[in-house]
């Protein structure tokens, strides 16, 4: 990290920290475009993944390990990070001025991988016991919870994951889902069944959290009381597409940036990629090819300028 | 390491016990393969990175001076002997890289987050900022890293205390951290799981930054 020229105007700013934007950044590295990468989170929501098993040429990999390959080869290229958050973005005449908590920096072109936030259940007691046995990273908490009860919520593959983790740590893992089958990809669904601690308590929602310091118990909507040390909260995300809304890059209903198969918004010299993105399939991979075709559709872009690389 | 900026010293506290054959070995279980770390990072600096391992039980008036009561601890003083950052922990992992990062930034490299902390500087009290960290966490070292920078850049006003809190399992408890990153900034309600540098900077101030563009 180090000091920057707020007046300097940058080839290329990826917004963004996780692979969609580490991918990104390492393309239009190698193209030779002047760029900068500013996230909130280095690696994104996969630093909080158990296990990656299903990125081509890396068998299995943990999400904190994976993470520390990407800082490798970024560092390898000399990509500089910073960690901030955008507040604004705003067009002037051959290029944009981002206004971070931090600083301002200039540039001719962006890419949107700010990926999702975390979805919340809003109910009561979510937000008294967050840290205190409320929490939305197994990784991060799992080893807390040795030889207790946990329930996960939601019926995801990520939540399925997450109790595939938890169930190494705790005595045993409660899944509660609202639906009547869980949605986790086959192998992992398989692993959860096989899985002597973990059990799934179908079509039930939990209204509140109930607690004395620490998390005692959930309340389930039919009334009932279920005794737990811990939830973790797996419900899904929304896309961090925030930043946009006063520049005008086109949201679809569920908020998701629209982008074209150049990875285009209907702004010209504004990309996004990954799952703040359109794609119906939301993966690793899949946002970093839409990362790399941002770098790509950029540096194309950016030849308008004259610039040589 | 051997590319800091000026020479830097690190006070690492450890606590050995003798052998019956006299010689000495380190009481605490990650102390061993830490100072192994740190002392090839010391090999390997020119000169530029000195590591002051102390024995708490060799100088009892020293542990105390310094308010050692744990071990390890791992001390950055400025030149006046200021503390400005403690570790109460044994970076290892993902925790390696923020720490390595702070070794650098205490020699001068460049701070990102030094001139808006400058510039609100004067709306900043005397603060301690405790993040509570394990080894395994993938944001921790994101909070230690922001945290560390705020205090190199406080110039004195700011104190960064970092806890591994599977190795102080009380601490943790005393602050009913059931989960990590948890960050305690002047022994207010803590904020518990990822957190930003604005959100940090907000809670010292206990108001909006303000940024001169």
């Amino acid at each position: 990290m180090t000091d920057l020229d707020p007046d300097k105007i940058w080839d290329f700013i990826i917004l963004g920290g996780g692979p969609t934007a580490i991918g990104c950044a390492i393309y239009a590295a190698r193209f030779g475009l002047d760029i900068l990468v500013i996230g909130k989170t280095y690696g994104g929501l996969i630093a909080t993944t158990h296990i990656v098993e299903n990125y081509p040429g890396i068998t299995s990999v943990s999400g904190t390990e994976f993470v520390e390959m990407f800082r490798d080869h970024m560092d390898s290229l000399s990509i500089p990070y910073i960690s901030d958050e955008i507040k604004n973005i705003e067009k002037a005449k051959d290029h944009f001025i981002l206004y971070t908590f931090f600083q301002r920096f200039k540039t001719r072109t962006i890419c949107i991988a700010t990926g999702s936030e975390r979805r919340k259940l809003g109910i009561p007691g979510e937000e008294e016991f967050a840290g205190r046995g409320v929490s939305y990273c197994a990784t991060c908490d799992g080893p807390f919870y040795k030889d207790k009860v946990v329930a996960v919520i939601g019926g995801s593959d990520s939540a399925a994951k997450e109790a595939l983790f938890l169930s190494q740590h705790a005595k045993k893992v409660y899944i509660i889902y609202r639906g009547e089958e869980i949605r986790a990809e086959p192998i992992n669904k398989k692993r959860v069944y096989e899985t002597d601690n973990i059990e799934i308590i179908y079509k039930t929602n939990i209204t509140s959290i109930k607690g004395d310091g620490n998390v005692k118990s959930v309340i389930f909507d039919n009334g009932h009381e279920f005794k737990v040390d811990g939830v973790f909260i797996e419900i899904g995300s929304n896309p961090a597409s925030e930043i946009v809304k006063d520049i005008g890059v086109k949201l679809n209903q569920k908020k998701e940036i629209i982008i074209n198969r150049k990875s285009e918004t209907n702004i010209p010299g504004i990309y996004a990629a990954g799952d703040v993105a359109d794609a119906p399939f939301k993966q690793a991979i899949t946002g970093v090819s839409e990362g790399v075709i941002a770098a790509y559709s950029a540096f194309d872009y950016l030849k308008k300028f004259n610039i040589e690389y | 390491m051997a590319k800091l900026k000026k020479a830097v010293k690190l006070k690492v506290f450890t606590c050995k016990t003798r052998q019956p054959t006299g010689s000495q070995i380190r009481e605490c279980m990650d102390c061993g393969q830490f100072m192994s770390l740190l002392r090839v990072y010391e090999e390997n600096s020119n000169g530029m990175l000195k590591i002051e391992e102390l024995c708490i039980d060799d100088d009892l008036e020293l542990a105390k001076r310094y308010d050692i009561s744990r071990v390890p601890t791992i001390l950055f003083l400025d030149d006046n002997g200021r503390e400005m950052i403690r570790y109460l922990a044994s970076p290892q992992a993902g925790e390696i890289q923020p720490f390595i990062q702070t070794v650098f930034a205490f020699a001068g490299a460049g701070n990102y987050y030094e001139a808006t902390i400058k510039q609100n500087i004067d709306r900043i009290p005397p603060s301690t900022i405790k993040v509570m960290i394990t080894n395994m966490c993938p944001y921790c070292p994101q909070v230690v890293s922001v945290a560390n920078l705020f205090a190199l850049a406080g110039n004195g006003k700011i104190r960064t205390v970092i806890v591994d809190i599977m190795a102080n399992q009380d601490i943790g408890q005393y602050y009913d951290a059931a989960g990590v990153p948890y960050t305690v900034i002047n022994e207010k309600p803590a904020i518990s799981g990822m957190v930003g540098p604005n959100e940090i900077l907000k809670a010292l101030m206990g108001g909006n930054i303000r940024v001169q563009y």
